[in-house]
């Protein structure tokens, strides 16, 4: 199998700012090497750097000494701890105190001697990333680095990156759109990365007005609504790019005005990576990055990736649109997502139905949860000894704090059909009626 | 503002609406920390407040503070670190 090197920049090319200071890819090299030859023996490894350019630099460090990298968007310690234990994680790498039954170091960016630009097996597993399931254990997805470096490309093909650009993402490094986006793209494709943690608009606006121009923003729909209600000063973009969840025409209309740079979306899943892009005013076709082949039924649809061994199925129905395009239909029904992370009503379900003293209950999410970044599902509830809030208190324990029901809406009974089956629009209807 | 009304019931208040929480106001320990344990907010939630916040009281929140677990650390905490910056 042939290699592909750690990075297709050139030397001089900045692939970072970190602070003040541009990182080039001749320092990143030596740093990379400097930090590969302080790492234990074996991996895997457990990333959860904070800090962007150190999550990469971690990565490429044990990527060059042949480790896997284990990425867990869930950053909770409850939640790490067992992604090591489950996948026997040998060391982690983060710049944030921790209390893992494992050795924590913290990658240093210490300028070194010049290194080489490492080759690595285009079939080495680089990552394994995690989907935050709501229903037990994480589900793990290997992505070979052959993959990773294929879609890296594609991104910048298709968002028009160049050398130049500066991308700053409001996304954790180790959610699969983050990675790929704000960490991969500028190894494997274009442009240099923000180091630093932003969250708020104002931090956004801050980090962004710090960079040179031109500017792309990768974000999501939650926090475009936030930096377009806060009404901080922008500085001029080059562009946008939103994922993890639909975007509303109203809200891209409204950041395009606001800001005069196009607004795209990314559609993709963890399992897949990014698969396909669109901009979003231009209309609901999607089109597939280079290289993916769709299989588009009734029922199901699945995607081909370059790269991963198996078809890829999806959790949305899709529609051809011709030209090569396809339309997303909504989602299979029973998979929902919040604050972009995946969850099956019935999975939530059986957890609240397995919660002692409650003797029924149900799941559902409303309809405008795909076009309203704030929705929430809502429960309801038999359970007559117990409180609304005595059953958040008992699914806390287990269920991420994004897919707490609000509202919980206490019955003496579950609403049923005609045929006994739950009738979710009568759920629906009580919890939503405020 | 009326003047029976503690800052901090206030604060607690515009959680309730902004998120709208199922516990009442009155019912937020002031002490227990509003996210994970205790009230059990997310990223989402923390987005939500700081907008409501900077439409309230003329301030942005920021996460590159040093002291941002702190203020959402408790009610007690975030209410004390708005009224320490609100310049509405």
């Amino acid at each position: 199998m042939p290699g592909l090197p750690l990075t297709s920049r050139g030397l001089e090319e900045v692939v970072f700012h970190r602070g003040a200071a541009p990182v080039t890819v001749a320092r990143f090299l030596a740093e990379v090497a400097a930090l590969a030859a302080r790492l234990p023996d074996e991996g895997p490894v457990l990333n959860f750097c904070a800090d962007r350019y150190l999550a990469l630099l971690g990565f490429a460090a044990a990527l060059s000494r042949g480790h896997v990298t284990l990425l867990s968007a869930d950053r909770t310690p409850l939640r790490l701890a067992e992604i090591a234990q489950g996948h026997g994680a040998r060391y982690a790498l983060s710049d944030v105190a921790a209390v893992l039954p494992l050795p924590v170091l913290r990658p240093d960016a210490m300028p070194g001697e010049a290194a080489p630009n490492p080759l690595i097996p285009a079939d080495a597993i680089a990552v394994i990333a995690f989907t935050s399931g709501s229903t037990g254990e994480p589900q793990p997805h290997a992505k070979p680095w052959g993959a990773l470096v294929a879609g890296a490309r594609g991104a910048a093909e298709t968002f028009g990156v160049t050398g130049g650009t500066s991308v700053l993402g409001t996304v954790p490094a180790q959610h699969m759109y983050g990675f790929e986006t704000t960490v991969m793209l500028p190894l494997q494709g274009a442009g240099a990365g923000h180091a630093g943690d932003v969250f708020y608009p104002q931090d956004i606006a801050a980090a962004l007005a710090a960079l040179p121009a031109p500017r792309l923003l990768v974000t999501t729909p939650l926090q475009l609504r936030a930096l377009l209600r806060s009404e901080v000063a922008m500085p001029a973009l080059a562009g946008i790019v939103s994922a993890t969840a639909p975007l509303s025409d109203a809200l891209a209309t409204e950041a395009e005005a606001a800001w005069g740079a196009p607004v795209r979306e990314i559609y993709g899943a963890t399992e897949a990576g990014s698969i396909a892009s669109r901009r979003t005013l231009e209309g609901p076709g999607w089109t597939p990055y280079p290289g993916m082949t769709f299989a588009i039924g009734e029922d199901s649809a699945s995607v081909t990736v370059p790269g991963l061994p198996a078809p890829v199925p999806l959790s949305d129905r899709l529609v051809r649109d011709g030209e090569g395009r396809f339309r997303l239909e909504g989602r299979l029904a029973d998979m929902v997502k919040v604050a972009g992370k995946r969850a099956s009503l019935a999975g939530l379900t059986r957890i609240l139905t397995g919660i002692d003293g409650v003797e029924d209950g149900a799941f559902v999410a409303p309809d405008d949860l795909d076009a309203n970044p704030q929705a929430r599902l809502a429960a309801a509830v038999v359970a007559p000894g117990l409180s609304a809030e005595a059953i958040v208190a008992a699914l806390r324990e287990q269920v991420e704090p994004a897919f707490l029901p609000r509202p919980v809406v206490m019955l003496p009974a579950l609403p049923r059909d005609a045929v006994g089956k739950v009738s979710r629009n009568a759920i629906a209807a009580l919890a939503w009626r405020r | 503002m009326t003047t029976t009304l503690s800052f901090e019931a206030e604060v607690a208040r515009l959680i309730v609406e902004a998120l709208h929480l199922e516990t009442p106001p009155e019912a937020i320990d002031p002490e227990a920390p509003l996210f994970g344990e205790g009230l059990g907010l997310d990223s989402i939630d923390a987005l939500e407040i700081a907008l409501a916040v900077s439409r309230r009281y003329g301030f942005q929140l920021r996460s590159d503070d040093e002291r941002n677990h702190r203020i959402f650390a408790s009610l007690r905490a975030l209410a004390a670190h708005i009224e320490a910056h609100r310049s509405a």
